[in-house]
């Protein structure tokens, strides 16, 4: 029988490898074998998309691994994610997703190559990711971001004759008194930190890696701005 | 069946198998790719820009075909696969032009298919395809490459705004940009006294509305030409198959563009010449085009100038020219600027590979393209170092020598934060006579005699 440590190379060695149908294999081997749900979690599936996220930056690792390590750490997350909500601990708690995330590439643009990555790293590092695609009416992300009670909406565009219509978003957003309940992340070639500010975005990034830091520190503004209004 | 007709392009994307668009990315594109890349045993030496393997050339182009007969093409408006049969692909790569007249009267050039190591001068496409431009730029930045007696044929950026209000793709404002830019074009070549000079042009029509409002002689002329993408990778939709339709109604060449992403879909460099090579192969119907224009782009730095993204350049282009003979125009967006001795390394390395490996030269496209930072002399500069490169009778072996020395120059710009963008066009040429500011001018001179004394002895 493999030891706990072993368990966890197996399921760390799929998830880099990306083998969308043995994920969900070895993780259900493991919970049989008593190997803990959060210990899977964050040593096994997380470690694993970290390994992945480090050789893509590397250059080690191209697009399609990349990707494929995000089907795998999904297939994965559909066996683990029940087994952790059954448990109700404070642990299990702490293991729920890191925020929710509405992603598109917004209309007239179907550039989807960095959305794709932004999604894929964020999928991996924990967030529940809503990838609505390309050439999505800011209309519909903005109800689509409503309907799913997100905490960040992620919008790309490449074009430069696209991105106004991010601009448009926000400024749709403020005039229907929505603005404050979503942090919003920009991406695209021509975004630059000076659009994103002028625009009233609250941030952008230059890579993937990037992408998942903004979020969760967006995240972290977001939940002490919540506490703040609480009190 | 021979593909003759738009409608069977039509009919095979309404009719198709269907698959998930991430489907097609995954299992379709970068697990056949991967596969034919072990078949064929593809590799690339980062020493090796410019390669003289005749065999490796035949294999990435056996590879790619393979792919374009396996794959087909997807139409991401129907969710279907286009497909082909192999004598299909092998009829339209028989088909393909060998020359091609653009513009006209006095102005007029022919286009042909190069060889590796052609004998002839390769034409010389001034311009930036796709910069964004501010309104009060673009005349005189267009002139600036118009009026060099090297240039060929003209190209130019798109108008991001116009009487200081932003276009938004699709939006009524995009048909008043594509015309207005026209517009600025005719003006152009009618003040550089070359009014004929064909034109690759309505940049600014992002969607397939700007194409239409300008299929008229006093805009594109059918003497001109305009793009048509394919998608990455290897896909197409409606609106890009309207802009077909459109150009093959109204009598004006299509030109296939393939910017295939270096580190994507395809994987490492061998796999994108392979996805490349196919999309050739498929674009060529699916755009009943007339030239290819090739544009691989790097997944982090974007510029076609890094190591990885001349050699697709380079062995796409020896792949056709030994095997399907056709019209390429090569594109050169370096990750530079204006008034920076590093743009001027990299056009040169550039123009030294697409040149000797059988293109056409079209750029430059400077600071990625990104920013209005190009002006007429590095492209005066593209045009010279590419002619000199056939008056010298430069070998494989001995380009690639020269790319080496030149990377060497330059290769540490992928590393700044930031990229290193240079000036504004208005910043490093004279408003009032279109030419380069002192400064700029002295920076050319110097890397043109380094350039020179690297071994480059006919520049």
């Amino acid at each position: 029988m493999p030891t706990e440590q072993e368990h966890l190379e197996m399921i760390k060695a799929v998830i880099i490898d990306g083998e969308e149908e043995e994920a969900p294999q070895v993780v259900k081997a493991a919970l049989d074998e008593g190997v803990g749900p959060l210990t899977i979690l964050n040593n096994g599936l997380i470690a694993g998309a970290g390994v992945a996220g480090q050789r893509f930056e590397s250059g080690e690792f191209f697009l399609p691994e990349l990707m494929f390590t995000g089907r795998a750490l999904k297939a994965a997350m559909a066996v683990v994610t029940p087994v952790l909500q059954s448990q109700h601990t404070a642990q299990a708690e702490n293991a729920q997703n890191t925020g929710v995330v509405v992603m598109a590439t917004v209309q007239t643009d179907i550039h989807d190559i960095g959305k794709n990555m932004v999604s894929s790293m964020l999928t991996a590092t924990g967030f529940e990711v809503i990838d609505l695609g390309v050439d999505v009416p800011i209309k519909t992300i903005i109800a689509k971001a409503k309907e799913a009670n997100a905490n960040i909406i992620g919008c790309s565009a490449l074009l430069t004759t696209s991105m106004p219509y991010i601009r448009d978003l926000i400024d749709l957003l403020d005039v229907m008194g929505e603005r404050q309940r979503f942090k919003i992340m920009v991406g695209g070639a021509s975004v630059t930190p000076d659009w994103t500010a002028q625009v009233g975005a609250d941030g952008t990034a230059a890579n993937p890696i990037g992408a998942v830091n903004l979020a969760k520190r967006l995240i972290r503004e977001q939940t002490e701005q919540q506490g703040a209004a609480a009190k | 069946m021979t593909i003759y007709s738009f409608h069977d392009i039509m009919d095979r994307a309404r009719s198709g198998p269907y698959i998930t668009e991430e489907d097609w990315d995954l299992q379709q594109v970068a697990m056949t790719t991967r596969k034919l890349v072990k078949k064929y045993k593809l590799t690339w030496n980062p020493a090796e820009i410019v390669t003289d393997d005749p065999g490796l050339a035949d294999a990435v182009f056996e590879a790619g075909l393979e792919l374009a007969q396996k794959i087909g093409a997807y139409s991401r408006t129907t969710e279907r696969i286009i497909e082909f049969e192999p004598a299909e692909l092998e009829e339209g790569l028989r088909r393909m032009p060998q020359t091609l007249v653009m513009g006209e009267g006095k102005d007029t050039r022919t286009l042909y298919a190069r060889q590796i190591m052609d004998e002839r001068l390769p034409l010389i496409w001034a311009g930036t395809p796709g910069t964004p431009t501010p309104e009060a730029l673009f005349l005189p930045s267009v002139m600036s490459w118009m009026q060099e007696p090297i240039v060929d044929l003209v190209t130019c950026g798109s108008l991001a705004e116009i009487d200081g209000r932003e276009v938004r793709t699709a939006d009524p404002l995009e048909i008043m940009a594509t015309r207005r830019e026209l517009q600025y074009m005719h003006e152009g070549l009618r003040r550089v006294g070359r009014p004929g000079m064909g034109m690759l042009a309505a940049q600014s029509a992002v969607s397939e509305l700007g194409d239409l409002a300008v299929a008229h002689p006093g805009y594109l002329r059918p003497c001109d030409s305009h793009l048509v993408p394919m998608l990455n990778e290897l896909k197409v939709d409606h609106r890009n198959l309207a802009r077909v339709v459109n150009s093959l109604e109204y009598g004006m060449p299509n030109a296939s563009l393939v910017c295939v992403i270096v580190g994507g879909m395809g994987g490492d460099a061998p796999g994108s010449a392979v996805v490349n090579v196919a999309s050739f192969i498929l674009g060529n119907l699916t755009s009943l085009a007339d030239y290819q224009l090739l544009h691989p782009i790097h997944m982090r730095h974007v510029a076609t100038t890094t190591r990885s993204t001349l050699w697709v350049e380079n062995i796409v282009q020896q792949a056709f020219a030994r095997n399907a003979p056709c019209i390429i125009v090569t594109d050169v967006y370096p990750k530079s600027g204006a008034l920076t001795r590093e743009v001027l390394y990299e056009t040169a390395a550039n123009a030294i590979v697409i040149t000797v490996g059988g293109g056409h030269l079209e750029g430059v496209g400077a600071a990625d393209g990104n920013l209005p930072n190009s002006t007429g002399l590095e492209t005066r500069f593209m045009g010279e170092v590419g002619h000199a490169v056939v008056r010298q009778g430069l070998t494989l072996e001995e380009a690639n020598g020269l790319v080496l020395k030149l990377l060497e120059k330059y290769e540490h710009v992928f590393d700044q934060s930031g990229g290193n963008p240079g000036v504004r066009f208005d910043r490093a040429y004279d408003m009032k006579t279109l030419t380069p500011r002192p400064e700029w001018q002295q920076l050319y001179d110097e890397v043109k005699a380094e350039v020179r004394q690297m071994g480059l002895a006919a520049l």
